[in-house]
């Protein structure tokens, strides 16, 4: 009995230690890991709170966050997809009923991005049976919020500069025509007042969609630029279309995900639902209160160091050079 | 609360029954009866007549000859793991007793127990980055036909001082002998390439907990009867469970006993691990529902908040 005695009492905190665990971790059954629950929930509000803030997606940060977590590179992607369902329906449905959604525009730019979503998961099959998606996921974070960041922080600069000088920060004129008027395939979009070829809106989709598939991210920060400056659609239309566009591509998306890479953690999407709606009323609230060039200074800025954060990890020497992975077999 | 309830039981009992056994080991019929059972303990009374007390003087160590061999045989305390939502790994108990012990005490040290539990066999792809262009990049990989997702190493001592390196090679003992298959292919390799990725999955296995040792975990409780436990993860890959025991003295294997054990999970994360890939359409079609239903259901929410 002695043995027994002190091979309990050599480890008195175990008991305790593991109950105060139990109380705070979730068992994530995709993600195949015990992670804390405070964790997720507290990232999908800090996340939730700056796109309330900002008013974009939130994709493109939590997507980063998560892999920074630990979780795995695919399972953040396909499970960030089935949050930006749930973060991006209640504002579609809002921009629906004040009649902001191009229908005729949005069903173009959906084929688009199913036929990209679809490309995209595929990839991230061929990408993880390689051993590069993690790489291949990297190299694409730092490469689109490189170049976006550095636009948005030279035009947040120059805006706040202007409004410093005492001069109205100058609304851009499109012009009446460019070469997106001399493709062929032309439809008229009513909504939007435009009769334009349908290929540069399935372009447009379709690489959204596969951004959306690789990146985890609802793709609104490449889709609106390309809708006002592209398709010159009007803007009062711009964000209720791209919502639209974002729920269904994601919501396919996070489908074909779950159908060929099981890579969907639900009871993670769940956290970070929760979290996200939460978080992101109080953005919405605190958005109010800042001026449109220092947020977008703010965002802008954050955008660059998600970026560099990603950069480093690709050329920092790694403290292990080995990973594993399990091939599913049979599924 | 009740599993632990359950399970101290349970040890209690079998801890009780091996006890009366081991009274009654003279007795043939009960000898060969043990044998046979399942690793699952059946509570079979031993004859009432056949126990007789112990010896009053412990047999001399010193004439082998004379005595029975000794025989080893254990059994574990659970074969299901709960995976809860607050599921952060359980432990399994091993519990076992050396028949015919010549130990005067618990604290003589004459036997050395090893008790190495191996997991389900998964197929395994290993990688090693190397700096390509300034960043680091997936470049060699290695595949395994099977790797142990679970390996675990329990003893009375170090291994070293247990047995010899080449008895514990031969039953496979120790990290370094951790039973790996290389994918048809891979055999052309490098011994020392090999080696490198053998070590790599043993130390990130380690890491996640999923490989372990402890050296100083088993614990004899009497002159004959010893336990251990083997922590397990949450993480780990259910399915058979392979756990064996080994007896050493003088640094000597003596006997050694195997004990199969069917690790199965249980609790909403498994049924949902096992829905997702079961049925991945429909489980994507519902995370996509829930997602729908949730988001719809906080801006019902904080619609007066928000506007």
């Amino acid at each position: 009995m002695a043995c027994e005695e002190s091979h309990r009492l050599s480890d008195p905190s175990g008991g305790i230690k593991g109950a105060a665990n139990e109380l705070m971790t979730f068992y994530l059954p995709i993600a195949e890991m015990s992670a804390n629950v405070f964790l997720f929930l507290g990232m999908g509000a800090a996340v939730g709170f700056l796109s309330g803030l900002f008013g974009v997606g939130g994709g493109f940060l939590m997507t980063p966050l998560l892999i920074f977590a630990g979780v795995p590179s695919a399972v953040a992607v396909g499970t960030e997809a089935a949050q930006i369902v749930a973060s991006s329906v209640s504002g579609a449905l809002a921009q629906w009923r004040r009649n902001n959604v191009d229908l005729k525009m949005g069903t173009v730019l959906l084929c688009g991005g199913i036929v990209g979503s679809a490309i995209g998961v595929q990839t991230v099959s061929v990408l993880r049976r390689a051993g590069h998606f993690e790489f291949f996921v990297t190299v694409c974070y730092v490469t689109f919020l490189g170049v976006i960041g550095t636009l948005m922080l030279i035009e947040s600069l120059s805006a706040m500069r202007k409004v410093r000088e005492g001069k109205a920060p100058s609304a851009r004129r499109p012009g009446q025509h460019s070469w997106v008027h001399k493709l062929p395939l032309k439809m008229r979009f009513h909504r939007s007042k435009l009769y334009i070829s349908a290929i540069p809106p399935i372009a447009i989709g379709l690489f959204v969609g596969f951004l959306a598939a690789i990146m985890g991210v609802g793709g609104g920060f490449i889709m609106v630029p390309a809708m006002i400056y592209i398709l010159r659609m009007p803007t009062n239309v711009v964000v209720g279309t791209s919502l639209f566009q974002i729920v269904f591509v994601t919501a396919v998306t996070t489908i074909l995900h779950a159908k060929q890479n099981f890579t969907v953690d639900v009871v993670l999407a769940l956290l970070l639902m929760v979290g996200g709606v939460v978080g992101a009323q109080f953005g919405a609230v605190a958005g109010e209160r800042l001026k449109g060039e220092q947020l977008r200074f703010l965002l802008a800025a954050m955008v660059l160091l998600v970026a560099l954060r990603m950069a480093w990890s690709l050329i920092a020497a790694p403290t292990e050079l080995f990973s594993l992975s399990t091939v599913q077999r049979g599924h | 609360m009740q599993r632990a309830r359950r399970r101290h039981w349970l040890l209690c009992s079998c801890l009780a029954i091996l006890s009366a056994a081991l009274l009654a080991s003279s007795d043939a019929g009960a000898q060969q009866r043990r044998q046979r059972a399942t690793p699952v303990p059946v509570p079979v009374p031993a004859p009432q007549g056949a126990v007789r007390p112990a010896p009053a003087k412990p047999p001399d160590p010193a004439d082998p000859a004379a005595l029975p061999r000794e025989t080893v045989q254990a059994d574990v305390s659970t074969r299901r793991v709960a995976v809860t939502s607050t599921f952060s790994g359980t432990e399994i108990v091993v519990f076992g007793a050396i028949d015919n012990s010549r130990q005067a005490s618990p604290e003589a040290g004459l036997y050395d127990v090893v008790v190495v539990v191996v997991g389900t066999p998964t197929r395994l792809e290993a990688r090693k980055k190397n700096r390509v262009l300034g960043v680091w990049l997936n470049t060699d990989s290695l595949s395994f036909e099977s790797v142990p997702n679970y390996y675990s190493i329990v003893s009375t001592r170090p291994l070293d001082e247990v047995a010899s390196e080449e008895v514990l090679k031969s039953m496979e003992i120790g990290f370094d002998y951790v039973p790996m298959v290389l994918a048809k292919g891979a055999e052309t390799r490098g011994a020392a390439e090999i080696k490198a990725f053998r070590d790599a999955i043993v130390r990130l296995k380690r890491k996640d907990k999923l490989y372990s040792q402890d050296e100083y975990g088993v614990a004899f409780i009497g002159r004959s009867l010893f336990r251990a436990t083997v922590d397990v993860p949450a993480n780990v890959v259910v399915g058979p469970f392979d756990t064996r025991v080994f007896l050493f003295r003088n640094r000597e294997l003596i006997h050694q006993y195997r004990a199969r054990l069917d690790l199965e999970r249980e609790g909403i994360e498994d049924a949902l691990h096992a829905f997702a890939f079961r049925y991945p359409l429909s489980y994507g079609i519902i995370t996509v529902l829930l997602a729908v239903a949730s988001g719809l259901l906080a801006s019902a929410v904080f619609r007066k908040g928000a506007h």
